[in-house]
């Protein structure tokens, strides 16, 4: 990419943010503070999960993701949407317009990611057959719960399945293809994946799991929705090409929450979606409560990819048109299962490598240090109102105590202690014994 | 002068109480992971502090979970004041359980808790006297740098 890669997929716009709670308060990973009366992204702790980005009154939380102008340095361009995409238009539009539209905006080619979703729940079944490693198998779909889990997990990654996602598969195939098929250089070729959420943007500039993306970028589904939108109510594409398609029912519905575990013949797998429903179940398989579940889908925002923080259409609506789409296309199988099976033998769909633990940083490196500081938390945390209004610039009153101990913030940034007024109401917010 | 370095908190656990059940033992996990205790360890612990706090709230009136962390072990005590056990021996043995049918068929009392308290502890001590109550002791050690 000629641009910079971002560590990260969220920035905050300095001029539109105002400094209030909003975001902060939203961060499930506790990765925002307000310094300066604007909101400051502790990058180390940030999962990229876009709930800052929801929140923000102010629009002042910008996801980052590819610029359309930045695809025009590849020579061949190939466009690969989520299936989102395909819920985004109302419920008479056919994917096949959708990928046709995208096509005629200046990509050579486009390709569908539903009949690769198919291909990923054979070879999810054929590792879910051979492999006894402890249970539940977690899905890693979604690129943030493999953060969240890396954060505030560890001990679960080894339960992330060793198996890439649809979209990194895709691009693989399509590139060894097309270089071998059009005779072009393999680096020459940009394949763009089109995606409802900014997440996908840092795990195709920082994978966890191999060196290098399969992609190589993505443009959001919001930035190109307007273009997409005019030119498919402007002219009506002939209705043979409409439905003349090879996409899979099947594929469609990994949209969809619980799509990756509908095929499974494991009938003892969950689907979860939001994010706090999310963390937690992933505490439940924490305390080995949830042994007894084979597989694991869990996608964070609400919904799954359809309430992705990039999308246009109300997510209800989009679930409408999904479903409507799976009773058009149908459940037929549209992969030879054979062929499925021998790429997963040949380790097509694998990890380079597992999900390394990436646990925040404790109180202090030293032990003995951190329990210190631990009591020393629990100490100040006796002194704070809790009630957790978020003056200070921490979410909370125990997230003010942690960044007190680890030098960041200090006792009188809480007005609690610091304004008469309060002073005299001592036990304010505290609960009556 | 290492052992005044001990971060320790009581947890109080209500028997029968499923609705708050697992809370416990998900704030004990939440500070072994501020003080950078290793993740399998924390792991270990999790289980051990669910199975414990989940026997208190199945066969007990009320209990307590008391946390002690040192610089090189982790020691966690379950106290609780309800039936007792009878025979530790026959309670050590997997799948052995003196759970109800009701019990049962809220998914529990599949007779592995004790056994899985045991498989994860480095030192697993059990006493307790019928009709009074259980006391466990669970030791975890922390091997590395800054034992």
């Amino acid at each position: 990419m000629a641009e910079i890669s971002p560590l990260h997929s969220i920035k905050v716009n300095k001029k539109k943010c105002i400094g209030c709670v909003a975001c902060m308060k939203a961060c499930p990973t506790k990765a925002i503070r307000i310094r300066n009366q604007k909101a400051k992204i502790i990058y180390q702790r940030c999962i990229d999960c876009g709930e800052c980005l929801r929140v923000c009154p102010y629009n002042a939380i910008v996801p980052i993701t590819t610029k359309p102008s930045a695809v025009d340095i590849f020579k061949y361009k190939i466009a690969l949407p989520s299936p989102v995409l395909y819920s985004q238009f109302g419920h008479e539009i056919m994917p096949n317009e959708i990928l046709m539209v995208l096509k005629e905006m200046g990509f050579d080619q486009v390709y569908d990611e539903a009949s690769v979703c198919e291909m990923i729940n054979l070879a999810i079944e054929e590792y879910l057959d051979e492999n006894k490693s402890p249970r539940p198998i977690i899905s890693s779909t979604c690129p943030v719960v493999v953060r969240l889990i890396q954060r505030l997990f560890p001990s679960l990654c080894k339960h992330i399945i060793p198996i890439e996602p649809p979209r990194e598969i895709a691009a693989k195939n399509l590139r060894q293809e097309i270089s071998k098929e059009k005779n072009i250089p393999e680096q020459e070729i940009g394949i763009i994946h089109i995606t409802p959420c900014s997440a996908k943007m840092v795990s195709i500039n920082h994978p966890e799991t191999m060196e290098k993306s399969h992609l190589d970028g993505a443009l959001s589904i919001r930035e190109i929705y307007n273009k997409v939108m005019m030119k498919l109510k402007k002219e009506k594409r002939p209705l043979m090409l409409q439905t003349q398609t090879r996409i899979s029912g099947i594929g469609i519905g990994w949209s969809i929450p619980g799509g990756e575990i509908r095929g499974l013949k494991y009938s003892n797998s969950v689907s979860v979606s939001g994010l706090y429903d999310t963390i937690t179940i992933l505490e439940d398989v924490e305390s080995g409560k949830l042994k007894d579940i084979e597989y694991l889908e869990c996608l964070i925002c609400p919904d799954g990819c359809l309430g992705g923080p990039l999308t246009v259409e109300n997510r209800f609506i989009a679930k409408s048109n999904i479903l409507r789409l799976i009773r058009t296309f149908g459940g037929k199988k549209r992969v030879d299962v054979n062929f499925v099976k021998k790429l997963y033998r040949d380790n097509f769909f694998s990890f380079e490598h597992g999900v390394k633990p990436k646990p925040f940083a404790p109180l202090d490196k030293n032990r003995s240090k951190a329990i210190k500081k631990m009591k020393l938390k629990e100490k100040i945390i006796e002194k704070l109102p809790g009630i957790d209004c978020g003056v200070c610039g921490a979410p909370d009153c125990r997230t003010l105590a942690e960044d007190i101990v680890r030098g960041d913030a200090q006792l009188k940034d809480c007005i609690y202690l610091t304004t008469k007024k309060y002073k005299r109401k001592e036990n304010y917010g505290k609960k009556k014994n | 002068m290492r052992s005044k370095t001990v971060f320790q908190q009581e947890f109080k656990i209500k028997g029968g109480d499923f609705v708050n059940a697992g809370e416990s033992s998900c704030k004990i996990r939440n500070i072994l992971k501020e003080i950078g205790i290793d993740a399998d360890i924390v792991r270990r612990l999790a289980i051990i502090a669910y199975e414990a706090e989940m026997n208190v709230v199945l066969y007990a009136r009320h209990g307590a979970m008391y946390l002690f962390v040192y610089p090189d072990k982790i020691l966690l005590k379950i106290k609780d004041m309800g039936q007792g056990i009878e025979n530790i021996d026959l309670a050590m043995r997997p799948g052995y359980s003196t759970a109800t049918e009701e019990i049962r068929e809220m998914g529990f009392g599949a007779g592995m808790g004790l056994p899985n308290i045991k498989k994860n502890a480095d030192v697993f001590k059990i006493t307790s006297k019928v009709g009074k109550g259980t006391a466990l002791e669970i030791i975890i050690n922390l091997n590395g740098k800054n034992g």
